[in-house]
């Protein structure tokens, strides 16, 4: 389009950055630079894109392709429709507040900074990518530095959640690579081009396992019940960044994955297996809810949450129909931006108070006003309440689903009632009455500190209150996937 | 044929080797008589080696396009000899770079162990060439005598000697397992030459049992070669036990000549009636699992390598079991994205155990702040042998996966993937202890060799991963010469 290889500036400019860090991020303040940076070139870049995405003609834009491993009929193929412009957005969204959060890691800053990058590079592939095989090789990328991001700068249980998260999402990637060794000989066109593959006509036994593996493969990562259980675990044990990314963005790669891989090339699988999915999803929302409402730990209400809100991509997803599936998208960026931002707040709260439990904490809305403020943004978004992103989200999802079917919408509406009632529990205790004792020595964010709150606070109002921003786009997205589930 | 003087001439490549070796001892019969001490100062004879492997390449590289038989059949020079004789010339110069300053270390007689790596090469090229059974039996000696003295080297180490008895046993019983399937080949067909056994197996209505009977024990006593399971009772302890640079060498070097071999033996043999897919497959699938699930347990990391290798060799016989042109170009594409990443960790092994004398995996903690750039090349290697995209070892793995599902054997494939689940335990929890521990932070003196070797390996596992183009099409082309 403009003439730039756009997406490959996006997708390649981290671990560009990652490199540069290693070579010459000796001092500890040069790494942050370059990772703010490469954060600003993939933000502009994101932003070139969604202004540049033509939502009318619809399909693959930005489009580059250059062979790769030609034997094996693997190119470096990328492009993005109106289902991955929104998800590069969150990305670039995601690391350019998660650096500006990280801003005073002091433990090992040249690898951190340098981790953090691939696992971004990694993200963006997967969004980009249009090759299966390039997907896959993406999708490892951005699952592999989680380990040690987590192992080194984590807490709480790092060693084990690390161990836990790595083997669950290797165990789900290796049911992918069945998927993939499977799908090519069957569309036998010595190819993984995503297109050449989306247009093959699987047949419908092949279409019901392959689903079902890709369901499971990226399954793991959404994460689905009953393979979440590492999910909390993770989000916990991981640096406040790493949280961001890893909520905001890497468990998109999953929904996403299951979208593009899963009902794109086996729709009538997506059809077949359409009941266990929204199953899941509903116990996703019930159960995740009901986990959250019980915990003690900030950090483990926000990890539980993500299992809950997860569930309405899931029931989104299983529903089909023109508004469910824009909403599962839908949702799935406004929780990137939502998770993202409960997270830069708790590692800013435990940062400043050194403790992460409800109990040890009051009275934020004394000392702390601007945080408070962001807090209640998150949680209004978390709760669906109108103006914020969540609100748009969850309405299309229960749009979608109330035409299908009042029973699964009143399953899954105990789920917003919980949500509710934990969240506002939770503000209750955190925000108001006196400052406790943890709380009592705080200041208020400094601009700095202040800033990727602000950020992503900001993206939840923009587009709770102008969804047609992000609405108009996910569309453009979904009816080609729309005509490909009717059987077209 | 023009006669034994023109035969002669293709052999080059060997030739120079073997005066390699010779070359190696005859200067170090003119320098000076050295103790304990000075052994160190002959390392510079490894690079002797080294230049003599590289002159042989430039031979090889000469002889590349040749496609003939010499000797009646004896020596088969061809594509596959080509790749695998390029293979053994790069596990020896790596292998002795390894050695180099290591060696010097545990004994006074540094010269005689370059010039043993030297001819045990010699073997392994040989054995890649050879085309006729009693030839093959002969140039299994000149790979395993070798094998036994640079195991039981580190004279002054208890387990070096034991390494070396078990490894003379286990070379015992292989070899009596061998000549015992030869012996019933070659007395049933009249023949011992690859070609004219494929010839006759193919004609042949329905296959004597005593040929096959003869088939199964060869390959058995090439199972022990390759460490492949049920066979693989004695790596843990010989691995374990060897000098490092040893085990190094012979953890690629023997297990690749075993399946230069085998290759060329079981596609010849693809008429007989016997369940190759299946037998191979069963034999895959049992040496992953035995070995991933045995090198869980290790707390020594070269213990754990050697578990790590049984598995490794269960991936390269899925392969095998794929019995087709892309299923041996997976093999070949594999045997070298493993040679790079083993010896990769064999050189931080060399590295640390500079420093602290074991090779304990609870001794690699800290080494990301005692010596960076040796833990990273630890990292890529273990990574890359797990199968992680960007290295080489994915591309292995994915390649011969995709081969195996081809010949429709999607339970094998399923079980490979689901080992190499459980192996990225193993090898995660390695870069845990290097990069998360805390230990000794005193910077870590390197090996320059050895971290010279671990470099180029490095190198080159991350150019097979990121641009595997090249070696596969190479690897195709060599894998086809079999299916003509």
């Amino acid at each position: 389009m403009s003439g730039y290889p756009v997406l490959s500036i996006i997708v390649l400019a981290p671990v560009a950055a990652a490199l540069l860090i290693v070579l010459v991020g000796s001092h500890p303040k040069v790494p942050r630079v370059i990772a703010l940076l490469a954060g600003v070139v993939t933000l502009v870049g994101s932003l070139a894109v969604w202004i540049g995405y033509d939502k009318v003609a619809g399909g693959f834009q930005f489009t580059e392709s250059v062979p790769w491993i030609p034997s094996l009929g693997v190119s470096y193929s990328l492009g993005v429709d109106g289902i991955s412009v929104p998800m590069l957005l969150l990305t670039s969204i995601v690391i350019f507040t998660g650096v500006l959060v990280s801003w005073n890691v002091e433990t090992r800053p040249r690898e951190f900074f340098a981790l953090l990058l691939l696992l971004v590079t990694g993200v963006f592939g997967v969004f980009a990518a249009r090759d299966a095989f390039l997907l896959f090789f993406f999708y490892e990328m951005a699952v592999l530095p989680m380990y040690l991001l987590i192992a080194i700068w984590g807490s709480t249980r790092k060693e084990y959640s690390a161990m836990k998260l790595t083997l669950f999402l290797f165990a789900g990637s290796a049911v992918l690579i069945l998927l993939l060794v499977l799908a090519y000989w069957q569309v036998g066109q010595g190819t993984f081009d995503l297109g050449v593959w989306s247009a093959y006509r699987f047949t419908d036994q092949f279409q019901m396992w392959g689903f079902l593996l890709a369901l499971v493969g990226f399954g793991a990562l959404i994460p689905i019940f009953p393979l979440h259980t590492w999910s909390p675990d993770g989000h916990v044990a991981a640096p406040t960044a790493v949280s961001m990314i890893h909520a905001g963005v890497l468990l998109k790669i999953g929904a996403y994955g299951l979208i593009r891989l899963g009902m794109m090339l086996f729709p009538h699988g997506a059809h077949d297996w359409a009941y266990l999915v929204i199953g899941i999803g509903v116990v996703n929302i019930v159960y995740g809810a009901f986990c959250a409402m019980s915990q003690t730990d900030l950090k483990y209400v926000i990890g539980y949450s993500s299992v809950s809100h997860m569930g309405y991509v899931l029931l989104g997803l299983g529903i089909g129909g023109r508004f469910a599936l824009t909403g599962a998208v839908f949702q799935m960026f406004a929780h990137g931006i939502m998770t993202g931002l409960f997270f830069a707040l708790i590692g800013f709260i435990y940062e400043q108070t050194h403790t992460r439990a409800i109990a040890e904490i009051s009275g934020l809305m004394h000392r702390t006003p601007l945080v408070a403020a962001c807090f209640i943004i998150a949680a209004a978004s978390s709760m669906g309440l109108p103006s914020t992103a969540g609100f748009v989200a969850e309405l299309l999802v229960y749009v979608g689903v109330v035409t299908q079917s009042v029973w699964v919408a009143a399953a899954a509406f105990v789920g917003v009632v919980v949500t509710a009632a934990y969240l506002l529990r939770l503000l209750g205790r955190i925000l108001l009455g006196e400052p406790s004792d943890a709380v009592l020595p705080i200041h208020d964010a400094t601009p700095l500190r202040f800033a990727p709150m602000a950020i992503l606070a900001a993206t939840i109002m923009f587009v709770g209150i102008l969804p047609n921003s992000m609405f108009t786009m996910i569309t453009s997205g979904i009816l080609p996937l729309l005509r490909r589930l009717a059987g077209g | 044929m023009g006669g034994t003087a023109q035969a002669v001439a293709y052999l080059w490549p060997e030739l120079i080797v073997a005066i390699t070796g010779a070359l190696i001892l005859v200067i170090d019969l003119f320098l000076p008589r050295v103790g304990e001490e000075g052994a160190s100062s002959r390392s510079w004879l490894a690079y002797v080696g080294v230049a003599g492997l590289a002159v042989a390449a430039v031979a090889t590289a000469a002889r590349a396009g040749v496609e003939t038989t010499l000797f009646d059949g004896i020596i088969v020079l061809d594509g596959l000899a080509t790749y695998f004789t390029f293979l053994f010339l790069g596990i020896g110069a790596l292998s002795l770079l390894l050695a180099a300053n290591s060696v010097p270390r545990f004994t006074r007689w540094p010269a005689e162990y370059y010039a043993l790596v030297v001819w045990c090469t010699l073997g392994h090229m040989v054995l890649a060439s050879a085309g006729e059974l009693f030839t093959i039996f002969v140039t299994l000696q000149l790979t395993s005598l070798p094998l036994i003295i640079l195991i039981g080297y580190a004279k002054r180490s208890g387990k070096s000697g034991e390494a070396a008895l078990k490894y003379l046993l286990l070379v015992l019983v292989s070899t009596a397992v061998l000549a015992y399937g030869m012996s019933l080949i070659y007395g049933s067909l009249g023949t011992s030459t690859i070609s004219e056994i494929a010839l006759q197996l193919g004609k042949a209505e329905r296959i004597d049992s005593v040929v096959a009977l003869g088939l199964v024990l060869l390959l058995t006593g090439f199972a022990f070669k390759i460490t492949a399971a049920p066979f693989h009772y004695w790596v843990p302890d010989t691995y374990e036990g060897a000098p490092t640079p040893t085990t190094a060498f012979m953890s690629v070097g023997s297990k690749f000549a075993g399946f230069a071999l085998a290759l060329r033996i079981i596609v010849a043999t693809t008429h007989v009636q016997l369940d190759w897919p299946l037998i191979f497959g069963v034999m895959a699938a049992l040496s992953m699992t035995i070995g991933n699930l045995g090198a869980i347990r290790q707390v020594n990391i070269k213990r754990m390598l050697a578990y790590s290798g049984i598995a490794q060799a269960g991936y390269l016989l899925v392969g095998v079991a794929a019995l087709s042109a892309a299923g041996v170009a997976s093999i070949l594409f594999y045997s070298v994205a493993y040679t790079l990443a083993n010896l990769a960790a064999f050189g931080t092994i060399i590295n640390v155990a500079k420093a602290t004398r074991s090779a304990e995996i609870e001794g690699y903690a800290g080494l990301a702040k005692r010596a960076p750039l040796v833990a990273l090349t630890a990292a890529i290697a273990l990574l890359s042998l797990g199968g992680l995209p960007l290295l080489g070892g994915f591309m292995a793995k994915f390649y011969v996966f995709l081969t195996a599902a081809h010949e429709g054997l999607i339970w094998l494939v399923a079980i490979g993937v689901i080992n190499s689940v459980i192996s990225m335990y193993y090898y995660m929890r390695v870069i845990y202890v290097i990069y998360v521990r805390e230990g000794d932070t005193e910077p870590l003196v390197l090996d320059p060799s050895a971290t010279l070797a671990s470099a180029v390996c490095v190198a080159g596992v991350l150019a097979l991963g990121l641009f595997p183009e090249y070696a596969f099409r190479l690897a195709n082309e060599a894998a086809a010469v079999l299916f003509r």
